[in-house]
């Protein structure tokens, strides 16, 4: 059976690609509806698959040699994950039908959509490290293929490339670590390494431990690899919601929890880990607050809490890492595709030529307000509860320094927050010509996942005996009721949070009052507009290769003598290095 | 003091070496190319007549020279076919016109 | 059928094929006199390709379920054909047939349509007998009888300057390291007054005479195999050929000097631990050939230098089944020796394609820039899917055929526990992340929605030529997805290695 769900949940998507892409951009509105009808049944599969989470394998498909069995885990990590990459895939495919309506080439961005979401269902559910890993090189594919959907547009495919490149760099750590783990232990089992890390030399685990952090930084857009994330903003804005909420970034979270188990005793691990969910959140949130740009100021807050999850697992705590996940994938799905309505109606991105849409977009406003809610954790909306858990996490299991700076990242994410609803719903009214609400294929995708932002905290009982050690028997978390979860939040430090979030609310109520500070603080500003430095270094590092590039081509003379030489020196060359060398 | 044959024969060997790769480094001349293509073929062909008499085996060494010759005259006359159609077409034979390929 | 006879015809029906193949084109195009008949001379090749076909699944089977060579004396000559054979001749013949489809319509324009298939019939025929030689001086012959059919294949555009000038570097650069090849063989003569290395292997000592002339072969093959910095010669020829040849020569002929270069080094395997030399070629090659293609603006010198990062992992994988004894490593390097030879086939051949519609069938021999490829999907949707599944797989994605054999190497190296190893590991994961940097705008370019002005000229391509390009890239996909359906080819070959050093 859960094989069977197994197989739907990441094939349906896959054949749903060759049939759309199959069908050819003539038929537009069969496209729309098959991508539509596959996502939709992969959700499903992935549903009714929650019922049969176990820690068993429930498929193995044997390959053999060096690439070990191909193997898939229906454990409550993987299958929770698995759900948000199908349901909430097939809510940004379902918005996509009204966004890309009378868009070219829409085989291809189907069939890569679907492609997109099998990976990632195939990534969180297999137990194979090599599997895991073409999973995770798929995504990469996939998201490098959506991002630079717009072909003709140079900063599309910049973009497009910067964010492959990147993560592929960060690829290369979990391919360093699977091919370890092979060598020392000739499995690719991830079970058996979490059962045993001690197993494998300390040296060794510490390298996979490491090079682990480097790939789900990547991948998730952690310090110091965020560059590649804002500039993913050229994507179509569905394919933002469905990087951002769905698929790509969820990945690195999951990696990180998937291996908490194993790595936790390495030295310095889950400091390291901790640290860079704590420079990122802050970092990403200031550079939120000066961006101008509708997408980014969401891509940045996505960088932000992914930077809580990350910090979150450095704690320990992976249930509440997971938790605020889940919230994140529906509130930040949300965002983006009430973002998408806007975009669509005004033909901008940028909010200073927005303003006092409110009026005329009454539903998208509604929803997108729920939706900032739940980023500003505000209650009782998910975000709330969610990273009012990670902070309690960090001020039990982290130095109080860390927790203290964690408060300040979310005052500035409710101060940012306010802003961009502020900039693009109220004020003065900027934007000309015809502005309609959301379509109605977009109000079908954007009202459940606001019911979700509303509600999916009430979830949290169910899934803390979901990700319980029945079906994850190395992570220790304790299946609780809802109200025990709820409980423990309620508490003298989630006041002091909420306070926080109030101040950055009043900050924003009070900007004019403050411009003093705002002064003060204008260095910070530019520092974080020019995002600290690290787009010079990326820049830095691709002139760096072209000059590499430039300066090797010079030695193709194509002069036949030069040529002959080549060959002559090389021989000394070899000569020379035998000769010492025996 | 006299040198024996082996020695002489060593010495041949590596100066047609020498000079063939020397001239291949310098010449210009595609024609000329070819030819020190040939000077470096010739050193290795003798080598093998040489070695076919220090080992004692000297039929074999001669069928390797031999052997050596077709394939160093098929070769030569592809190089020469091809130096032909270039001064054709490129009006000169120096290589340094022959480089419009590069980078 | 005996496997010895097939083994024989196999390499006597491609060789026994040039003649016929040349006199019937001949003799219709005379009789003809214009352009207007289709010369049968592709036909002919074609039927001697399937027949070839059946020796080699007789020939392959038994060494495939046995794991034992096939050996013979014919006259004086030795011949096995063994695990390493295999590899070569099935990757020759599978690319040789599919490049003979191509050319049907790729050459249909060009005049002497006769030369050019007798002369890939010759180069497929001595390419298929070099993998069964074990003398060294017999290994010679069929790799200078090689040599000289693709000279002949670089230059066919006779009238064109620049595929001359292509084939004076390469004539005159293989024919330097082929005399480095015989002034190896003469020392290893020398030595032992035998060219057989079954005679002498166990022998040898660390002589320095004998270490110079391992070093002779590696430069002399190396020529043909493009190591850095002897692959001056590759991007000129690859990119000067008609299409179909640069796909044989970047696919099977690098390949075929690395086999040599392997056999040769064989016979002196208790001389030195080559395989760290090849690691160190290794590194360089893959450096040098992806930087050299990063910033590259002819699509065919984009992919030659692509061929020298590609042998750079290759000679890896291999490099660390020699010093090491990780057979993971050789399985690997022949496992990715295949895949490189329907990936790069394919690679070649599409864009053969789109330079055929795009220039050739207007006559214009100028060479393809990567803005001429700008949409060109919305013309040719075929050409253009499975030439981006070619470029994706050549730049290590998943689940395409190029990264798991990228991966099995890459886990051999691991498996060392070599410290400087796991470091090329590394390195070559980076390489192939940089690799990315220039297959991947190129996929790009030909998605774009606003076709290049050349593109909207562009001549229609024909099935014929479209047919091959799928089945390369089916193949890619599914070896991709299903790897272990090449163990059967790819374990032998492993063996052999070990055998042919005499381990």
């Amino acid at each position: 059976m859960a094989a069977t769900l197994i197989l739907l949940s990441i094939g349906l998507p896959w054949l749903g690609a060759l049939v759309v892409w199959m069908v050819g951009d003539r038929h537009e509105k069969i496209q729309h509806a098959l991508a539509v009808a596959f996502s939709l049944a992969a959700g499903v599969a992935a549903v009714i698959l929650l019922g049969s989470a176990g820690k068993e394998t429930a498929l193995t498909i044997p390959v053999g040699g060096v690439f070990g069995d191909f193997t898939f885990v229906a454990d409550g990590l993987g299958v929770f994950l698995a759900v948000i990459a199908t349901v909430i895939g097939s809510l940004a495919v379902i918005f996509s039908v009204d966004y890309m309506h009378g868009e070219h080439q829409l085989g291809r961005y189907y069939a890569f959509v679907l492609f997109f979401i099998g990976a990632m269902v195939g990534l969180v559910l297999t137990s194979n490290l090599l599997l895991m890993f073409v999973f995770w090189e798929i995504t990469a594919l996939c998201s490098y293929a959506l991002i630079a959907f717009h072909n003709d547009d140079p900063k599309a495919v910049a973009g497009g490339v910067k964010a492959l490149i990147i993560t592929q760099f960060g690829g290369v750590g979990l391919l360093l670590g699977a091919v370890l783990l092979v060598s020392t232990t000739g499995s690719y089992d991830i079970n058996a390494l979490l059962a045993s890390p001690s197993s494998i030399p300390a040296g060794t685990l510490a390298v996979l431990a490491y090079g682990f952090l480097v790939a789900a930084a990547a991948k998730s857009a952690q310090f110091p690899f965020q560059t590649w994330l804002p500039d993913a903003m050229e994507a179509p804005t569905p394919i933002s919601a469905l990087i951002h909420a769905a698929t790509m970034v969820n990945a690195g979270v999951y990696l990180l929890a998937r291996f908490f188990p194993a790595f936790k005793d390495v030295p310095g691990w889950t400091e390291a880990v901790m640290l860079v969910g704590l420079v990122t959140a802050l970092m990403a949130a200031i550079m939120a607050v000066v961006s101008n740009d509708l997408k980014r100021v969401l891509a940045y807050s996505t960088v932000s809490q992914l930077g809580y999850m990350v910090y979150a697992v450095g704690t320990g705590v992976v249930f509440a890492s997971q938790f605020h996940l889940l919230s994140h994938s529906v509130f930040k799905a949300l965002l983006f595709l009430g973002a998408g309505a806007v975009i669509h109606s005004v033909g901008t991105r940028d909010m200073r030529e927005m303003g006092g849409l409110g009026k005329k977009m009454p539903f998208t406003r509604v929803v997108f307000i729920i939706g900032a809610l739940a980023l500003a954790g505000l209650p009782i909306l998910n975000g709330f509860w969610s990273k009012e858990l990670i902070l309690e996490a960090g001020l039990k299991h982290s130095p109080i320094w860390m927790y203290i700076l964690m408060l300040v990242g979310a005052g500035i994410t409710a101060f940012y927050t306010f802003r961009m609803v502020w900039m693009v719903f109220y004020g003065k009214p900027k934007a000309e010509g015809h502005i309609h609400d959301a379509g109605k294929a977009m109000k079908v995708a954007l009202a459940p996942l606001a019911l979700g932002a509303l509600t999916t905290w009430l979830l949290a009982g169910p899934f803390s005996k979901i990700l319980g050690t029945e079906t994850l028997p190395y992570h220790n978390i304790h299946a609780e009721s809802t109200w025990e979860i709820l409980g423990e939040v309620i508490s003298l430090p989630t006041l002091v949070a909420l306070g926080v979030v109030a101040l950055g609310l009043l900050a924003w109520w009070q900007r004019d009052k403050l411009g003093g500070l705002g002064k003060a603080l204008g260095w910070l500003g530019k520092a974080a507009a020019a995002s600290f430095g690290f787009e010079a270094i990326n820049r830095g590092v691709v002139k760096g290769t072209q000059g590499a590039s430039n300066g090797l081509s010079v030695t193709q003379t194509g002069l036949l003598n030069w040529n002959v030489l080549g060959i002559v020196v090389a021989l000394v060359i070899l000569f020379a290095v035998l000769a010492l060398g025996a | 003091m006299s040198m024996n044959v082996p020695s002489v024969f060593l010495i041949v060997v590596i100066g047609l070496l020498g000079v063939g790769l020397y001239a291949l480094l310098t010449v210009r001349n595609l024609i000329k190319v070819v030819v020190a293509l040939q000077i470096l073929v010739k050193g290795a062909m003798l080598a093998f007549v040489l070695v076919g008499r220090l080992t004692g085996q000297v039929n074999l060494g001669q069928s390797l020279a031999l052997t050596v010759i077709v394939a160093d005259t098929i070769v030569a006359v592809v190089g020469l076919t091809l130096a032909v159609q270039v001064r054709r077409k490129f009006g000169s034979l120096d290589i340094k016109d022959l480089t419009t390929l590069k980078r | 059928m005996d496997p010895m006879n097939a083994v024989i015809w196999l390499i006597a029906t491609p060789l026994l094929s040039v003649p016929v193949v040349y006199l019937a084109g001949r003799l219709v195009a005379r009789k003809a006199g214009d352009s207007s008949t289709i010369n049968p001379a592709r036909w002919v090749a074609l039927a001697a390709m399937l027949v070839t076909g059946v020796f080699l699944f007789v020939a392959g089977q038994s060494v495939a379920t046995t794991s034992n060579p096939i050996g013979m004396t014919v006259e004086t000559i030795t011949l096995r054909f063994d695990g390493i054979s295999l590899v070569l001749a099935f990757s020759v013949w599978l690319l040789g047939t599919l490049v003979i489809l191509f050319s049907g319509p790729y050459m249909k324009a060009e005049v002497g349509e006769e030369k050019f298939y007798s002369l890939l019939m010759a180069m497929i025929g001595t390419m298929i007998g070099l993998g069964t030689a074990v003398d060294l001086f017999n290994l010679w012959v069929w790799f200078e009888a090689m040599a000289i059919s693709s000279y002949m294949l670089v230059a066919f555009y006779r009238e064109e300057p620049a595929s001359l000038e292509a084939g004076v570097k390469y004539l005159v650069q293989s024919a330097v390291g082929s005399v480095l090849i015989l002034m190896g063989i003469v020392v290893v003569f020398m030595y032992t007054g035998t060219l057989n290395p079954d005679v002498f292997r166990m022998y040898l000592m660390p002589w320095p005479g004998l270490i110079g002339a391992g070093a002779l072969f590696i430069i002399g093959f190396g020529v043909k195999t493009a190591l850095v910095p002897l692959h001056t010669w590759l991007p000129d020829a690859h990119s000067q050929a008609p299409s179909g040849i640069s796909a044989m020569l970047s696919g099977v002929v690098i390949e075929t000097g690395l086999i040599a270069m392997l056999r040769s080094l064989g016979a002196l395997s208790e001389v030195y631990n080559w395989g760290i030399i090849l690691v160190i070629f290794a590194a360089v090659n893959m450096l040098v050939g992806n930087l050299m293609a990063l910033r590259q603006k002819q699509v065919k010198r984009l992919l030659a230098y692509s061929s020298v990062a590609h042998m750079g992992y290759m000679l890896f994988g291999l490099g660390v089944a020699l010093s090491f004894g990780q057979s993971n490593g050789a399985a690997g390097g022949f496992f990715h020796l295949f895949n490189h030879a329907m990936m790069k086939g394919l690679a070649f051949l599409g864009v053969g394609a789109l330079l055929y519609a795009l220039h050739l069938a207007r006559g214009d021999h100028s060479p393809l820039m990567v803005e001429d490829l700008n949409g060109a999907a919305r013309k040719y949707p075929w050409v253009v899917l499975t030439l981006s599944i070619g470029l994706l797989a050549l730049g290590g994605l998943p689940p395409l055929a190029g990264f798991m054999s990228k991966w099995q190497i890459l886990v051999a190296g691991a498996q060392t526990q070599n410290v400087w190893m796991i470091v090329l590991v590394v390195f070559m994961g980076l390489n192939s992340v940089l690799s990315l940097g220039y297959y991947a705008p190129l996929v790009n370019r030909m998605y774009r929605t606003q076709p290049s002005d050349i593109v909207m000229e562009g001549k229609p391509v024909s099935w014929l030529m479209t047919l091959p390009l799928i089945l390369l890239a089916f193949g890619t996909v599914v070896l991709g997805f299903y790897p272990a359906l090449l163990n059967w080819l790819t374990k032998p070959a492993a063996l052999a290695l070990f055998q042919t050093f005499g381990r």
